[in-house]
């Protein structure tokens, strides 16, 4: 189901399918806020500019306009970087967008450290601000596959939606047998006594961590959750259940994310399986190149296998990793 | 369309009804109702083409002088005074989801106008002739929100987009004018390239006058208004945004309305 590491890339797959969809749907209207080549909407721009809007830096604006175009029967997708999609104007995405049920499409772009502008680029806390707000559906997902389909995916479905997505390059990690769903985690890799959790960017780091742990003795299941919200709980514990210890691992905050939700699950069920967060320890990170800062803020392959190493209780020298130093274009390497 | 001589006891009858319902519960948002009868009045009576247009009410803590004038209108029965504020009632003391005669109601304040200006985009790409009009107060213009929307209902000559504010100089902490200064308030909407119109807000022939003119850029109607609607009984009162009024206060108050009908 996985393609082996690196990964190629395919440039711009969401513009590109937002595009499709809205040449066949004339609902649907695109939104962004003075980021339109970076949110890849130029090219809903130059095809159908009557159904484009650009609000300018006035995110507040932005999102209100976006719910009086939705309670008027359009399906507006609004376009940012995550953060100024969620921080600045939280208040008009609850009270004008997500209290009122309203289906409008929020994507929010360089999630976590995907982003090299450092804190005020860095969307850490998206999907806990996301998450908690109720009628939304949150989505976190890192392959160009799913990120093709899940525009179609997602375009009817109830409610508000947040969509997380790593802008520009984006890796093709799952071969043709895979195929995003929306209702229930994917189990990659059944067998296991640990087990890994991952959701968007974190997919790539957690695939190598599995296949470094297996050549050395660890056997780890691998368990892929594109939807945070609302949360195939089943699946999670039916994945969880019996295993020596579970790793949650995302591009996030480790607070109000896919660790947290996990953690509430696992709670919840009275399962007792031990949890380990993979994630940004409830810090704000630095500028940096990608390779760098998913290294030094702990969410590279080798964090990934330490902690399975913690948790298995292995007392031998932990592996060590080959590191990815740079980015090339058109290949995506997990650091 | 309701002409000014068919509406002219409205407000006055509106005002009535939310001193009873805002006396039932022994507080609330009276002096919005006194401020606002006169515009709601003009909107729902007069221009806003029910079925047609779109109506969003901002500062949803308003949603009383909705419910006043929509009785005397005939569009909420007038059980509604006495299912206002009741538990389990859709006749919530702000404005909400559930809330009747409203497209849209924000209770956290300035959120309207940008909702008003998605109303206006998505009624120009159907070409349905419908307008978007938004009720406002002045003290949202104390929120960037209301000049982000300004900004952009201005550069995108939406023509259809009405927005309405009573200017009643009242908000929580006291008068408007001793928290912050927003004047000039007409100045301002027309340095943000808005078709502004100066009116007296309790005066129902000049609002419909108002509503009419035909523009160029968005229109906005700068309601001067007092939030005692000039009553003696009110004179001196101190804090006009949320009134508490006991059984001697809702007679004095009845009274003294129904003696100008």
């Amino acid at each position: 189901m996985l393609h082996p590491a690196p990964y190629e890339t395919v440039l711009k797959p969401y513009g590109t399918a937002l595009v499709e969809l809205a040449m066949r749907r004339d609902d649907i209207v695109c939104l962004g806020a003075d980021l339109t080549r970076q949110t890849e909407t130029d090219l809903f721009r130059d095809r159908i500019p009557e159904r484009f809007f650009n609000a300018g830096m006035a995110e507040a604006n932005l999102m209100g306009m976006a719910a009086g175009l939705a309670r008027s029967g359009l399906i507006p997708f609004v376009n940012t970087f995550g953060v100024f999609a969620t921080r600045r104007p939280y208040d008009q995405v609850a009270m004008s967008i997500a209290y009122p049920d309203l289906p409008v499409r929020i994507v929010g772009f360089m999630p976590g450290l995907s982003s090299p502008g450092g804190p005020s680029h860095q969307a850490i806390d998206d999907v806990s601000l996301m998450r908690s707000l109720p009628n939304m559906t949150v989505i976190d997902i890192a392959d160009a596959g799913e990120v093709s389909a899940v525009v179609e995916l997602i375009v009817d479905l109830k409610g508000p939606v947040y969509l997380r997505l790593k802008r520009g390059e984006i890796p093709v990690i799952f071969d043709d047998s895979y195929s995003l769903n929306l209702n229930q985690v994917a189990v990659l890799k059944p067998e296991g006594e640990l087990v890994i959790v991952a959701s968007g960017m974190m997919l790539a780091p957690a695939a190598r961590a599995v296949e470094v742990a297996a050549e050395n003795g660890v056997d780890v299941a691998l368990v892929y959750v594109p939807v945070i919200k609302p949360l195939d709980t089943l699946g999670i514990q039916e994945a969880l259940a019996g295993r020596l210890g579970a790793i949650t691992a995302e591009n996030h905050s480790v607070i109000g994310g896919l660790g947290s939700a996990v953690a509430e699950t696992l709670a919840e069920a009275g399962a007792g399986v031990p949890l380990r967060r993979v994630g940004v320890q409830d810090v704000y990170a630095t500028a940096g190149s990608r390779p760098y800062l998913f290294r030094e803020f702990g969410l590279s392959s080798q964090r990934l296998v330490e902690v399975v190493w913690e948790l298995a209780g292995r007392r031998e020298t932990v592996p060590v990793l080959a590191e990815v130093s740079e980015e090339r274009p058109g290949v995506h390497e997990p650091v | 369309m309701n002409s000014s001589a068919d509406l002219a006891q409205i407000p006055t009858r509106a005002r009535i009804n939310a001193v009873e319902m805002v006396g039932r519960l022994g507080l609330g948002y009276l002096g919005q109702v006194l401020s606002s009868a006169e515009i709601l009045t003009a909107l729902m009576g007069h221009y806003i083409r029910q079925g047609t247009d779109r109506f969003v009410l901002s500062p949803s803590h308003y949603v009383t002088a909705m419910y006043a004038v929509g009785i005397e209108l005939g569009l909420l029965d007038r059980e509604a005074v006495t299912a206002y504020g009741a538990d389990g009632s859709d006749l919530e003391t702000i404005g909400s989801e559930r809330t009747p005669l409203a497209d849209f109601t924000c209770g956290s304040l300035a959120q309207g106008l940008s909702v008003g200006i998605g109303y206006a985009l998505a009624n120009r790409l159907a070409t349905n002739g419908a307008r978007s009009v938004v009720f406002g107060s002045d003290g949202e213009m104390e929120e960037g929100q209301t000049w982000e929307a300004a900004m952009f209902a201005a550069h995108h000559q939406l023509t259809d987009l009405t927005l309405v504010i009573d200017c009643n100089d009242s908000q929580v902490d006291g008068p408007v004018s001793s928290v912050t200064t927003i004047e000039p308030v007409v100045d301002k909407w027309r340095a943000f390239g808005w078709h502004a119109i100066e009116v007296d807000g309790h005066d129902l022939d000049a609002l419909i006058a108002a509503l009419e003119t035909q523009a160029a850029a968005p229109k906005v109607l700068v309601a001067r208004t007092t939030a005692t609607a000039n009553l003696d009984t009110l004179e001196g009162l101190d804090d006009a945004h949320f009134i508490k009024i006991d059984t001697d206060l809702e007679g004095s108050l009845a009274d003294e309305l129904t003696g100008r009908l």
